[in-house]
């Protein structure tokens, strides 16, 4: 490892730093000449691989670089868009991981790596060394998949509100303000992309909170798959609650085959065109555009078409040993691109990393995707999926277990219960 | 992710449909959509690798049971502490499918015995206090600002 003094880190890092609470946290791993632990990107990935680093290890030095202040979880936002939960309940801060794992967090946007010098450039112009990087940027959105649609559009009028945040409230009051009989249109984008379910979800809640304020209305999916996860159960929730297959259906599922697939919006008429011509008019319009990795990870060279390549035995970069890619840019597939995922990753790479320092041999990874999702307060369902490893060079070996519909009124609510306690108790494992 | 062929309880081997047997005969609520690797390749993987640590199986549970399993407040019970012959026999009996549950078969029924001894002596090792004490680490909270 590098030995880097006290004095040369401070003019690395700069006042900023300071001020941050590096002083404090890292005397005693500064005393120790310890290796210097990066990660680029404060979401579940990011804060998970902070945690966890420190869980296995008291004298590296950790610092994460994150451009907000903040933090607002995604799971649970789909509640915010019809009332049943706020934007703030969703938040958290990094002072839990400040001060009870000793991180430094830098609010700071990370911009290049220097794979020679193993050093960081940051917006504000400072520069870190590093011994390892973890990058967990998130993906970012490819808008333009819909001619006429962009990020000004979605900050406005149309959001995406796919990253919980004020799109989520715009979503929120543009449901609200619905006219009588009006329609709700929601775009499902091609995979891999954040959360599969969770479209299906959203237009789940959508049409239970139309169904008590606004009978008449209607939401239509247009959807850019012919299938998705939990397919059969929200197929049997729509029949079910919403009148699904009849003339007063309330939800509409337009597969690609069946002409979803969105190419085009016309702001000005308030419709959406797809690829076999068909206009949709929507007097709320709700694109969920397709993802490809973050912008910090194309930009420095670590990806290969949308999603960056990785050793499968602990998730370091095809590009440099010691830059490890997590999260929903990886190009992990079959892993979905969920908060569970990112998290279990994230421990994946501090474990190999913990090996490399203390001289051991990296052990052989373990991931899974328990996850949960919703089609209303009392009808959950869930997943149970494992990824084993299969080689360093290979993807993943999947297998999974999905939630089948059920009319047992008592399952469908414990499956829901099991969903809200998992939202619990994992943003507590992230952020406490 | 799920591209594979969806594979319906007891449709498409004999694997499988034991499993659904056994569903059938256990879980009459319940029935479940299966897909991706199949179990003999679940095991071919497991015998072709080092079995992962405790902490790397164990450490995936913490979604749900919290960091370390030692979350005490929610439905899903706390792992930390537990002893080792309850959290085995817990185990063994969701693999076998013989204790009806939300998602607990599904998870087990990808471990061998020696993976479910591995987190048993993880899940001991862990204090069976909620998760986190301030003072979770002595040596870290001395240089904490």
């Amino acid at each position: 490892m590098k030995k880097i003094t006290r004095r040369e880190l401070i003019k690395q890092l700069g006042a900023s730093a300071l001020a941050s609470g590096l002083m404090g946290a890292s005397n005693q791993a500064f005393a120790k000449n310890s290796a210097h632990i990066v990660i680029v990107g404060g979401g579940v990935g990011g804060a998970a691989a902070a945690k966890y680093m420190r869980l296995l290890n008291a004298d590296v030095r950790i610092t994460l670089i994150e451009p907000n202040p903040e933090y607002i979880f995604c799971p649970g936002s789909n509640e915010v868009v019809i009332g049943l939960d706020t934007l703030e309940s969703l938040t958290v801060n990094y002072h839990t991981i400040k001060s009870r794992y000793a991180v430094t967090v830098i609010q700071d946007r990370a911009t290049e790596i220097d794979y020679a010098n193993k050093t960081l450039k940051l917006a504000h112009g400072d520069i870190i060394r590093y011994d390892k990087l973890i990058v967990s940027p998130g993906p970012d959105f490819k808008y333009d998949a819909v001619e006429g649609y962009s990020k000004s559009l979605a900050e406005r009028d149309f959001p995406a509100a796919w990253h919980a945040g004020p799109q989520t409230n715009t979503l929120r009051d543009q449901i609200s303000a619905l006219p009588q009989g009006g329609t709700v249109l929601i775009t499902s984008p091609v995979d891999p992309y954040r959360c599969p379910p969770a479209p299906y979800e959203r237009a789940s809640f959508i049409a239970n909170k139309l169904k008590l304020t606004n009978p008449s209305a209607k939401i239509i999916i247009l959807d850019s798959k012919d299938d998705f996860v939990f397919h059969d159960v929200y197929l049997d929730f729509w029949k079910k609650q919403h009148g699904m297959g009849t003339e007063n259906a309330r939800v509409e599922w337009i597969s690609k085959k069946n002409g979803g697939h969105v190419t085009q919006i016309d702001t000005k008429r308030r419709t959406l065109t797809t690829a076999n011509g068909e206009v949709h008019k929507g007097h709320v319009i709700n694109i969920i555009p397709p993802e490809m990795a973050g912008s910090f990870t194309r930009m420095n060279g670590l990806t290969e078409g949308d999603w960056a390549p990785f050793n499968s035995l602990d998730f370091s970069t095809k590009r440099d040993k010691d830059v490890y890619i997590i999260g929903d840019s990886a190009a992990a597939d079959p892993m979905p691109k969920t908060g569970y995922i990112a998290s279990n990753q994230a421990k994946v790479v501090t474990k190999a990393i913990q090996s490399e320092l203390t001289g051991q041999q990296i052990g052989t990874p373990f991931i899974t995707n328990n996850c949960v999702a919703m089609a209303s307060e009392n009808w959950g369902m869930t997943v149970a999926e494992t990824f084993r490893y299969a080689g360093n060079n290979r993807p993943y070996e999947e297998r999974y277990t999905l939630s089948d519909p059920t009319s047992n009124p008592y399952q469908q609510s414990i499956r829901a219960e099991v969903a809200k306690n998992w939202q619990r108790t994992f943003r507590k494992d992230i952020f406490s | 992710m799920m591209k594979h062929i969806i594979i319906k309880n007891g449709m498409m081997n004999k694997t499988l449909l034991m499993i659904g047997m056994v569903c059938a005969l256990h879980s009459p609520i319940s029935s479940a959509v299966t897909g991706g690797m199949s179990l003999e390749e679940n095991d071919r993987l497991r015998n072709a690798y080092p079995v992962p640590t405790g902490a790397m199986l164990g450490d995936n549970c913490s979604a749900c049971h919290g960091t370390k399993g030692a979350e005490f407040n929610e439905a899903m019970p706390p792992l930390a502490g537990m002893k080792k012959a309850h959290f085995i026999k817990l185990m063994k009996t969701y693999r076998e499918n013989a204790f009806t549950s939300i998602v607990m078969h599904d998870v087990a029924v990808v471990f061998s015995d020696v993976e479910i001894e591995a987190m048993a002596n993880f899940f001991v090792q862990q204090k069976a206090e909620q998760w986190t004490q301030p003072n979770w680490n002595p040596s870290l909270k001395e240089s904490q600002p």
